[in-house]
């Protein structure tokens, strides 16, 4: 395939694209960017200003009111590699996104294939499935706390059905706590999960699926071998939103458990909240979010790497 | 950059496009800030007897609020107010940004110490009430309010806010109606506690109900049991005099440990916050106790009891008799009925404000004017500021007066004499720092001794 080709070798096919940039260079070549410059200073003047002045927070003792903050220069940094809770923050989050990135594929890749199988009320499954991705969280926080409570729906089916010794206060316990943060994310996104993994079956080409049938591929083997492999770019598409929503983590667990308990369902994104508004240390506070900012980065960027190496290794 | 001077003749429409970006650049920076720029003074004062004033506040309730206006405007029908009622967890988020802008409420909430609405962090942001107090109660002004209102809402020399009362904790309510029903008597001690909870948990009641994953309502907790194990060294740990590593503060937290290895605390108590949780979990009948303090008076009248019945979620409200009572002896020491408490929430004026004379004329009648604090007295959500108002029993209607009336006046008469402070005196992490012990404590990831010695680590840093 010439993709195979291009990506080994590692240069572009020489040809048609040098004649056509040289036809388009110069005086006659239509300049985008007075086009494009206002919503590029509308980004720089809004995202990129709140960053640079997170940056300059950051090297603040404020409280976010007192008009006279002390500069403290790097001392909000050393601080927060000293922090045991920023680290735990941070394992929190990567167990979270394993957890939750491994639930919601497997499920919203298999609710995408069986609904591609032309199975009965399949418009209902659908809109089923992915109902809990409009639904706000804050809408659904006290639905979840009442229903994990320890006098909460869960215990009480649980006893109903011969099963209480399983039962326990969910949401009081350091060990519970981050599974049930965890289950409800599933439920909330893993309609998200389901579009775009339904929208991108929809793309491979049919002869393929019927070829693979025609050589007696089981549908099992046929979703391994043909089906995983052609979604991997939304595959990894999801892995880099996954990696950023984790970081950016916050909602769930501050409606659900406030972060805790004893910080068990602490993330960088409640972390950042406790300790800017309560606890009123806005200079530490944006020390953590320029933190996360990298975190998010980097690991967005090691996401993009390995997928782009695989396509080399695999030349897909 | 355009490659071109010449370039609005040739592209007027990417030449309006870049005039529009530079004047975009501009908006944006203007907008800016640093915080040393933020603070300036409201320049236009207002007409003082009418205009539209927007208070902010995570209390009182809505009904408390708008008992204050009503009998503001019967005073005042042309000044306006409009109270937006806040949660206690998002007040903070919330005032901050409104505040920094131009835009922000007429008239805040601030409280004394670290809790929410703090007048040490919020106070620089208001205007010098102490004119306009001395004006309507002249120069012995201060002999005439409540001293802990008026110490604990200063902000340097300036008088940041007007408290409107003063709240004190260290009681407990229970709902005597579920009492009566299973013939039992609030309990005094320890191994009272425990059984009235027994008999509750066989009947399917739940007994004792706290939020322990809102700390801050833990310190109540631990204070109370602090008290009574050795009365006054809880805040002189909050001072810095005696360390937290102090046997009294070890043995409370020991205590408050038993309270949830004994089935006094009702189980799942760590997930459990305080509002709207516990508070739901009391006004709906669930349980028959709960750790609050004086603000709880005003559930006591029919009115508020309805609404807050209701406010739990309950259809078809019915009011029941709560009565406040001491916090048990279970330190079988007899150090009982010690209450403690600040200046429940000041009114501050928003400096900035548009209307600072209409929001000064609201918040200096409401927090010293015989008429406003009478309000504020008949209400009972807060112990008035003004010294000579108290409740006006005749008008007051309790859910069950021959009983409650007295309990009531037990609670204003213990305020009356209490001059120990809350949560005024402690610092934001000092106050995180004892959740985290309560916390850890309390689920066995801590001894009493280790919370205690972590605690005490934590203060040092802090002092």
């Amino acid at each position: 395939m010439t993709s195979t080709t291009t990506s080994k070798t590692g240069r572009r096919p020489s040809g048609h694209s040098a004649p056509g940039r040289k036809a388009r260079s110069g005086a006659t070549r239509p300049s985008g960017l007075p086009w494009i410059l206002p919503a590029f200073v509308f980004v720089v003047g809004i995202l990129y200003y709140c960053i640079g002045e997170t940056g300059y927070l950051s090297t603040l003792d404020w409280d976010g009111v007192n008009p006279n903050p002390t500069p403290v220069g790097f001392d909000n940094y050393t601080k927060l590699f000293q922090d045991p809770i920023f680290y735990q923050a941070i394992w929190h989050t990567v167990v979270f996104f394993i957890v939750t990135f491994a639930a919601q594929t497997a499920l919203g890749f298999g609710f995408a294939a069986l609904l591609h199988s032309k199975i009965k009320l399949g418009t209902l499954y659908k809109v089923i499935v992915f109902t809990p991705v409009i639904i706000a969280p804050a809408t659904m926080a006290p639905v979840f706390r009442q229903m994990f409570a320890a006098d909460g729906q869960l215990n009480w089916f649980l006893d109903h059905i011969g099963l209480s010794f399983l039962s326990q206060p969910w949401l009081a316990q350091s060990s519970t706590a981050m599974p049930v943060i965890m289950f409800i994310t599933v439920w909330n996104f893993t309609g998200l999960t389901f579009i775009l993994y339904y929208a991108a079956m929809g793309q491979i080409d049919p002869e393929i699926l019927e070829a693979a049938r025609t050589d007696g591929a089981s549908n099992f083997r046929t979703l391994i071998s043909i089906v995983w492999p052609g979604v991997r770019g939304t595959t990894v598409a999801l892995a880099m939103l996954g990696v950023i929503g984790a970081l950016k983590t916050f909602d769930v667990p501050y409606l659900v458990t406030i972060g805790g308990p004893n910080y068990a369902t602490e993330f960088l994104g409640t972390y950042i909240y406790r300790m800017s508004i309560p606890s009123a240390h806005v200079g530490y506070g944006a020390a953590l979010s320029v933190m996360l900012l990298i975190l998010a980065l980097l690991g967005a960027i090691f996401v993009a790497v390995r997928a782009n190496r695989k396509d080399g290794d695999t030349g897909v | 950059m355009l490659g071109s001077s010449r370039i609005w003749k040739r592209r007027p429409l990417g030449f309006a496009a870049a005039i529009m970006s530079g004047a975009l650049v501009l908006a944006g920076c203007a907008g800016g800030g640093t915080p040393a720029q933020n603070g300036a003074q409201g320049a236009d004062q207002g007409p003082a007897d009418s205009g539209e004033v927007s208070w902010w506040g995570w209390t009182p309730d809505q009904a408390p609020a708008d008992a204050y206006i009503k009998a503001f405007n019967k005073v005042y029908p042309n000044i306006k107010v409009t109270f937006k009622k806040l949660t206690i967890d998002g007040y903070d988020a919330a005032i901050r940004p409104a505040l920094a802008s131009s835009v922000g409420p007429d008239v805040f909430d601030v409280a004394p110490g670290a809790a929410n609405g703090s007048v040490d962090i919020y106070g620089v942001n208001a205007l010098d009430l102490k004119p306009a107090v001395e004006k309507v109660l002249g120069a012995d002004w201060e002999s005439k309010l409540a001293p802990i209102g008026v110490s604990s809402l200063k902000n340097g020399d300036k008088l940041a806010a007007l408290s409107v009362g003063s709240v004190f904790s260290g009681t407990i309510w229970v709902n005597k109606d579920l009492f009566d029903k299973y013939n039992l008597q609030p309990p005094t001690n320890y191994d009272e506690w425990k059984k009235v909870c027994e008999t509750f948990k066989a009947n399917n009641v739940g007994c004792f109900v706290q939020g322990a994953a809102q700390t801050a309502f833990n310190e109540d907790t631990l204070q109370a049991i602090s008290n009574n194990v050795q009365p006054g060294v809880w805040v002189k740990a909050i001072a810095g005099e005696v360390p937290w590593t102090d046997p009294t503060i070890v043995k409370a937290l020991t205590l408050w440990k038993g309270l949830f290895d004994d089935g006094i605390m009702q189980e799942g108590a760590l997930g459990t916050q305080q509002y709207p949780d516990a508070n739901n979990g009391f006004m709906s009948g669930k349980y028959a106790m709960v750790m609050m303090g004086s603000w709880y008076m005003q559930y006591s009248t029919v009115e508020g009891m309805t609404a807050a019945i209701s406010g739990a979620g309950v259809a078809d409200p019915k009011p029941f008799t709560q009565l406040p009572i001491r916090f048990p002896d279970i330190a079988g020491t007899g150090n009982v009925g010690g209450v403690y408490g600040d200046a429940d929430f000041g009114l501050a004026v928003n400096q900035k404000s548009k209307n600072i004379a209409a929001a000064t004329t609201f918040a200096t009648w409401l927090g010293t004017s015989t008429e406003g604090q009478q309000v504020v007295a008949d209400v009972l959500n807060d112990i008035p500021a003004l010294v000579t108002s108290q409740p006006n029993w005749d008008t007051v209607k309790l859910v069950n007066p021959e009983v409650q009336k007295p309990a009531l006046e037990q609670l204003i008469a213990d305020a009356g004499k209490s001059s120990e402070p809350r949560l005024a005196t402690v610092v934001a992490d000092l106050q995180t720092a004892i959740g985290v012990a309560s916390t850890t404590v309390a689920a066995g990831d801590a001894t009493p001794e280790e919370a205690a010695a972590t605690l005490q680590e934590t203060a040092s840093k802090i002092q």
